[in-house]
């Protein structure tokens, strides 16, 4: 009985091998694929592994060496026992690449071995950040420690009003710098954001390629922080708020475009069809179909734009983009904890003020 | 003659063939139905003859002239030739009635002047006999999301109106309001096409409505066309060749 039953199921899979040459030739390709990424992936999470149980478990962990030897002699060996051993791990299908691409064997010693490699990577992660980061409870809760905290503490706690005046215009500058780089980031952003959005610049090939190049040019200046910014031209244009504004300026247009693009994207296309139907011309159909649906969303987001620059433009300011941030940083430098107390005070204060209204604000649009 | 459709096809780019061969004729004043399951190509057909759509293959001709592929500012005027009523009204929602009925004269408006709103006195009288056409001239000042659905279907007919349409489309136009006001939307179609003459082209789903207003009927399957002639000549073969064998009666009737 029992072979009568193999018999046909045997016979189904030859058939079936033979009915989709097509298929089973890409699936051959990609189970090939998938396997050389899995080893490629394999062979990083041995190397990682390898690399952190020598460098930080055995010389700083077990030896407690001050100084590391490093050399690259040592890490290609590393490398190359790695390249040996996740070679053989990937070849036994029994790694975690091998179950993460799908054909891993199905073994309890292949359960096993993906489960202790992935508990023994994450762990080794969680000590070498330990260590890395030098994590220090000592350092903590020592009493040298918990004094200086103490004298910090209560310096900022007891804050020195001689300077309240200088303060005062400082963050005036600040709160302005962020609202001229909010105000004048409203117009580019406006007409960008149309060029962004997909919806509107997908039927043809020249604004799809100006759709993908805007793209990729927002995602760049998002992922440089402002505070890089403000470097980059507190050099071009000399430090000071001027430079600050600008960073922020750049910052504000990359990530609003991509937020009001993101809205474009998601209107009702009703409209547009209706209007384009009477005959309209393209930015006849954008001011009556798509602009009435995308304002508040704008507005919305121009308001958080500006309550996330204040808080922005203190920070660039320690950098030299002028306003309380650069106060601060003066102030610090000269230990005079009192007046970094009133600074950090007037800075609280104006932040939670900002924040309010714009909350309160962006309510009353909605 | 002032439409005629020669073997129209529309294959979308996701694969899905919505019309097959598709041909027939229209003639000045009609007011012709299109019938047929959702997703028999109703919408695909309609929005292939004013060009919303390019077909993939077949032609269209319009008072003499082909269509099928014009691109532009050809393309454009022909929008203007053709108005088009929809299933969800497609309102700009928050802005006045006047101004959704004014957005039907937008072609023959200056860009700059559009985006001014700089319409002129005699646009706006016009506008406001456009509302009294479909008796809301009383709402023009409203904020078009405040109107009911029926309210909301008669601005975009007057907006359509505005437009001075050779041609007037309507997809599915009373498919999402209730049998009363469905009815009484209709008469607003049917006026257009005594008084102005205007030809009709309407998608509708129940066929009380379809014997009532159509002066002559299209059914579709599948992309195809299955039936071409008289509402009353609809009897219960064709109804289950349309809606097949599963459909009731009472639902569609
Ligand atoms: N934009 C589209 N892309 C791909 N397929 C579509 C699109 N619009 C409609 N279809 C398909 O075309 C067929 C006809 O749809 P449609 O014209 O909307 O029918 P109806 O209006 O009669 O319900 C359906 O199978 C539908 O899924
Ligand atoms: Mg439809």
């Amino acid at each position: 009985m029992k072979k009568d039953e193999i018999k046909p199921n045997k016979e189904e899979l030859f058939v079936n091998k033979h009915i989709q040459p097509g298929d089973e030739r890409k699936s051959g390709f990609e189970m090939k694929l998938n396997f050389l990424k899995a080893a490629f992936l394999d062979l990083f999470l041995v190397f990682y592994t390898l690399l952190i149980l020598h460098r930080v478990i055995y010389y700083k962990l077990f030896l407690n060496l001050r100084e590391i030897p490093f050399s690259w002699g040592q890490i290609l060996v590393v490398l190359l026992v790695s390249i040996i051993l996740g070679g053989l791990w990937t070849a036994s299908r029994t790694s975690i690449s091998a179950k993460l691409f799908g054909f891993a064997k199905n073994t309890p010693f292949s359960k096993w071995s993906v489960e202790i490699s992935s508990w023994i990577i994450f762990d080794l992660t969680f000590i070498a950040g330990w260590v890395i980061t030098k994590i220090s409870i000592v350092d903590l809760f020592s009493s040298e420690g918990i004094s200086g905290a103490n004298r910090i503490f209560s310096a900022i706690f007891s804050p020195s009003f001689s300077i309240f005046d200088d303060a005062l215009f400082a963050i005036i500058e600040t709160v302005y710098l962020a609202l001229i780089a909010t105000v004048l980031s409203i117009p580019p952003t406006f007409v960008l954001s149309f060029l962004s959005a997909r919806n509107l610049m997908k039927d043809n090939k020249i604004s799809f390629a100006l759709y993908y190049l805007l793209r990729i040019v927002f995602n760049f200046i998002r992922s440089v922080e402002p505070l890089i910014w403000a470097i980059i031209f507190s050099v071009w244009v000399g430090i000071g708020p001027y430079a600050g504004m600008i960073a922020l300026l750049v910052h504000s247009i990359a990530s609003n475009a991509k937020l009001y693009s993101e809205a474009i994207e998601t209107i009702d296309q009703g409209p547009i069809e209706a209007i384009q139907a009477t005959g309209a011309n393209k930015i006849q159909i954008i001011w009556y179909a798509i602009v009435p649906q995308i304002i508040l969303p704008f507005l919305s987001f121009t308001i958080y734009r500006w309550d996330i620059n204040v808080r922005m433009a203190t920070v660039i300011g320690l950098v030299g983009g002028g306003g309380i941030g650069t106060m601060l940083m003066q102030y610090q430098g000269l230990a005079r904890w009192h007046e970094v107390g009133l600074i950090v005070l007037m800075i609280a204060v104006v932040v939670w003020i900002m924040d309010y209204l714009s909350a309160k604000l962006r309510e009353a649009i909605f | 003659m002032l439409l005629q459709l020669k073997d129209l096809n529309k294959q979308y780019s996701s694969g899905v063939h919505a019309l097959k061969n598709v041909s027939f004729n229209v003639e000045e004043g009609e007011f012709l139905v299109i019938i047929g399951l959702s997703g028999s190509g109703k919408s695909t057909l309609l929005r292939c003859l004013n060009r919303l759509l390019e077909p993939s293959s077949g032609s269209i001709i319009f008072m003499g002239k082909e269509i099928a592929h014009i691109k532009g500012e050809e393309l454009r005027l022909l929008h203007k030739q053709i108005a088009m009523v929809f299933q969800q009204f497609n309102l700009i929602d928050r802005r006045s009635v006047l101004t959704n009925v004014l957005t039907g004269g937008l072609a023959s408006m200056s860009t700059l002047d559009s985006v001014l709103e700089r319409f002129t006195p005699l646009m706006i009288q016009q506008a406001r006999k456009c509302l009294q056409i479909v008796g809301i001239e009383e709402k023009a000042e409203l904020r078009a999301d405040t109107l009911s659905g029926g309210q909301k279907q008669r601005v975009a007919i007057a907006r359509s109106l505005m437009q001075k349409p050779i041609l007037l489309l309507a997809d599915e136009p009373v498919a999402s309001l209730d049998p009363a006001t469905a009815n009484s939307v209709m008469q607003y179609f049917e006026k257009i096409n005594k008084q102005f003459g205007t030809t009709i082209i309407c998608s509708l789903h129940f066929l009380s409505l379809v014997r009532k207003y159509a002066s002559r009927v299209i059914a579709l399957k599948d992309g195809e066309i299955v039936f071409k002639g008289d509402a009353k000549d609809i009897n219960d073969v064709l109804f289950r060749e349309i809606y097949g064998d599963e459909s009731s009666d009472f639902e569609i009737k």
